[in-house]
């Protein structure tokens, strides 16, 4: 039963999805419009988008979204047809309309039906939209002369596309093709992909020669700068005839136009005139077409539901394993051993059912990159920087819940790399750079861990001057300033309060920064990681789990309590040597020829000693942040299990050191060790210089 | 079945203190909170103690796959811990989302009180444990009650 509910949700749902491709569509009109190429399939695509949109806002009476894409859709349609120019003007306002749309959509959802009048801040970007829409049109300039008999059967948009591609020094083609009826949607599109690289498809026309029923043949105008033979190579195989199709250069425009209508008045009953409305309504085909996806949407929280219904079965899973054990111990072998396998059975099906419930829950990051890239032109133009943005793993997959909360950081971060990383055009030319600034965002997979790298070839970290404000803060004090590693002023980025800007920006340097982003990474149970030099410029690193919700996880003991270590954030784990040496304070053991730090749980844990004899011999775990390892001592590995990690109340949020719990599977629960953030704890917070006083 | 599973909502009063209220012992003496902020009352099962967290906090527990914090109300009074406690039981109730546990000696009764029986406390801004106090109840029947707010005593609980 599908309630109303359910069906505005599903409305929230689908216009938000088609309000982020119209966002996608106009990413690649800038990318082009910078290059100099103008994407007449991308401005085609955003047009139908916001067509659609405007159908799915009357359809549910969201007003306010529906007058927004009807004016939208106006001036798209003068973009398209060449009656009004693209421009970084244009760009600006159509941007602005996603911004807008998503504002009224919120709005929407708090009070259904509302007017545009209602919603705060709207009224300009309406208004900038009629006034680009009504600016006075200039009309498609007819500067050749086309045979008459084509010119007559194409559309208004068709015909601007043809003279633009003549107006920029294109060559026109009649390809003479044959289709059979029954496979011709397939072959014509085979076709136009094999020509699109060529040049641009008009349109194509049926020539009405065809020899039998069942064939159909059509001519495809299209406009390239090859030469035949080049057509005549790729296309050979797949057309019948190519033809040039003349097209001279007149004197007078004016002339022209007389000429032109007159051409058409002469051809009253051309055979292709009945075909015009087929041949425009065939543009749409093959977007819309890409568009339909066979998905369904799905609540997260439905999704977690499952999960828990996977854990529940776990732990039955764990008592059959039991029972079986015991039958087979009291005698009963036959049942025993049929149990077992029953058991084996079910623990199979089992992990093949998380694996696909998480699988449901991995979305690609192009969602959150797309908004990023936004962000960046937005930036970009504000800052009156030029930056070339290279995005690569967009398709990098990852958990639902993280890419929503990836935003906002990410965005932080490009905008320090903007703001402060990258240096004006005239110093970047001084010294023998592209005038040029990149900014490249990078996505991977490595291991059970998403990669972020957020890295610009700007002039890199002052650290003197970052130094220096540490000092000015009371964090660091003078005397001891010079003891800083290299390693230890940068994690001074990290203070809050800090900025290395000479002057505040309006967006950034006002000192809320990059400790927000620590903070807001470590709630991800990721990491962050900054290298620097100067002159060269600055990467940051996320290191991020791919999932929250499930992880393979060692059992292990300290002061007969069990706990669970996730294998992610463990990389060996080795036997303690009897021989430690305290260095600075610090406990440490030699691995492999150098010093890594100690944390002995027990004290960390402060837990009390227990009363059996304690084991022969300790294990470490080394964890590993980043560049950052630590030696965990532990007494015992219990096993070895994939876990669903719950989280700790909001009432516990303030301990440290721990990620959630987990249920072993006898009623009890076991705590999940978050091992980054002890490490992050021992090492980077003891006893470094500026630590003593900020906790003070 | 080792829990008592009580509606309470269903017995829903309008007043500004429901008259149903769920009494039970700690060191002895008689305390009680509203019947209908309880979800139910269970047998402690094991209890996982977290580290560092705050000594008011027992530890952690699963009901059924839900994590539950159980608070310990004798710490939360600053009582010494019990030398024997015979039947302890964790009243499970909802705050802000959470859900917490509050494990208490020995629970009593549920006590319905008339309005005359019942004196309320105004305590706005007092920092000691005396402002979880809703009220005192004085039943014909039975011994005085001290009536606790269960979501002051968790928020002091938290701190």
């Amino acid at each position: 039963m599908i309630t109303e509910e359910a069906n505005r949700e599903e409305f929230f749902n689908e216009t938000q999805e088609l309000i982020e491709g119209f966002s996608r569509s106009l990413l690649g009109i800038d990318a082009g419009l910078k290059e100099g190429l103008s994407h007449p399939e991308l401005l085609n695509e955003a047009f139908r988008t916001i067509h659609t949109l405007k159908g799915l806002a009357g359809l549910f009476g969201a007003h306010a979204l529906g007058a927004l894409t009807h004016d939208l859709e106006d001036l798209l349609d003068g973009v398209r047809l060449g009656t009004i120019d693209i421009t970084s003007e244009v760009l600006d306002v159509l941007f602005g309309t996603v911004e807008a749309s998503h504002q009224l959509l919120r709005a929407e959802r708090e009070t259904p039906g509302i007017q545009v009048a209602d919603v705060e801040g709207i009224s300009q970007i309406t208004a900038a939209i009629s006034k680009l829409a009504h600016r006075p049109e200039h009309t498609t300039q007819r500067n050749y002369t086309v045979d008459p008999a084509i010119l007559a059967v194409l559309t208004e948009y068709e015909e601007h596309r043809l003279m633009t591609n003549l107006n920029s020094g294109l060559q026109l083609y009649r390809l003479r093709a044959r289709f059979d009826l029954m496979t011709i949607d397939k072959e014509l599109n085979a076709l136009k992909e094999k020509a699109q690289p060529l040049g641009e498809v008009l349109t194509y026309l049926p020539t009405g020669e065809s020899t039998s029923p069942d064939i159909l043949e059509l001519d495809l105008i299209l406009a390239t700068g090859e030469t035949i033979q080049t057509l005549t190579s790729v296309l050979g195989q797949d057309i019948l005839q190519i033809e040039e199709i003349e097209a001279k250069k007149t004197v007078s425009s004016a002339s022209l136009t007389q000429a032109d209508s007159l051409a058409v008045e002469e051809h009253p009953s051309s055979r292709f005139d009945s075909l015009r409305k087929t041949s425009s309504a065939e543009l749409k085909s093959p977007a819309e077409k890409s568009a339909v996806k066979r998905s369904v949407r799905v609540d997260i929280r439905k999704l977690d539901h499952l999960m828990n219904i996977v854990g529940e079965l776990a732990i039955l899973k764990g008592s059959l394993e039991r029972s079986s054990h015991g039958l087979i111990a009291e005698g009963d072998r036959r049942v025993g051993r049929e149990l077992n396998r029953l058991h084996r059975n079910l623990e199979r099906r089992l992990a093949d059912l998380q694996d696909g419930i998480l699988e449901m829950r991995m979305v690609p990051l192009d969602q959150v990159f797309d908004r990023l890239a936004r962000g960046v032109r937005k930036m970009s133009r504000q800052l009156d920087k030029e930056v070339r943005l290279v995005i690569t793993g967009s398709d990098t997959e990852i958990d639902k819940l993280l890419v929503e909360e990836l935003g906002e950081p990410l965005l932080h971060m490009l905008r320090n790399a903007m703001d402060h990383g990258l240096e004006s055009a005239d110093e970047r030319s001084a010294v023998n750079k592209p005038a040029l600034g990149t900014i490249a965002l990078n996505a991977y997979q490595k291991g059970n861990h998403v990669m972020i790298e957020v890295e610009d070839d700007g002039i890199g970290i002052n650290e003197a001057l970052l130094v220096d404000r540490a000092i000015q803060l009371g964090a660091v004090q003078a005397n001891t300033a010079s003891e800083l590693s290299h390693d230890d002023i940068i994690s001074l980025m990290f203070l809050p309060g800090i900025s290395t800007s000479k002057a505040v920006s309006r967006m950034s340097g006002r000192g809320v920064g990059m400790d927000v982003v620590k903070t807001s990474i470590a709630r991800l149970g990721g990491v962050i990681d900054i290298q620097s030099e100067v002159g060269i410029g600055t990467k940051m690193t996320l290191t991020l789990p791919i999932t929250l919700s499930i992880v393979r996880a060692l059992l292990v003991k300290v002061e007969e309590q069990t706990f669970a270590l996730p294998l992610a954030s463990v990389s060996e784990v080795v036997p303690l040597k009897e021989m430690t040496r305290m260095i600075e304070g610090r406990e440490v053991m030699q691995l492999r020829g150098s010093n890594l730090q100690l944390c002995r749980l027990n004290k960390y844990f402060n837990l009390p000693t227990a009363q059996t004899s304690g084991p022969a011999e300790q294990l470490v775990a080394l964890a590993q942040v980043g560049e950052r390892r630590l030696g965990l001592v532990l007494d015992a590995i219990s096993g070895q299990q994939d876990i669903v990690i719950k989280a700790l109340g909001e009432s516990l949020s303030e301990v440290k050191g721990f990620s959630g719990a987990m249920e072993l599977g006898d009623q009890r629960v076991a705590l999940v060790i978050d091992a980054a953030a002890i490490v992050e704890e021992v090492i980077t917070m003891s006893d470094t210089p500026w630590h003593a006083v900020i906790h003070e | 079945m080792n829990k008592i599973a009580l509606l309470a909502h269903q017995q829903l009063t309008t007043s500004a203190l429901a008259h149903e209220l769920l009494s039970f012992s700690v060191n002895q003496e008689l305390f009680a909170v509203e019947l209908r902020d309880i979800m139910e009352i269970v047998v402690p099962p094991p209890i996982t103690i977290v580290p560092r967290a705050s000594p008011k906090v027992l530890g952690v527990c699963s009901v059924r796959g839900q994590l539950v914090t159980v608070l310990d109300l004798r710490r939360i009074l600053g009582l010494p811990p019990a030398a024997v406690t015979t039947q302890p039981r964790i009243l499970l109730a909802q705050c802000e989302g959470d859900i917490l546990g509050l494990q208490v000696d020995q629970i009593r009764q549920v006590v319905r009180l008339q309005p005359h029986e019942l004196e309320l406390t105004n305590n706005q801004g007092s920092t000691d444990t005396i402002e979880a106090v809703r009220g005192i109840g004085r039943p014909a029947d039975s011994d005085i009650l001290v009536i606790f707010d269960l979501q002051t005593l968790f928020m002091r609980g938290r701190s």
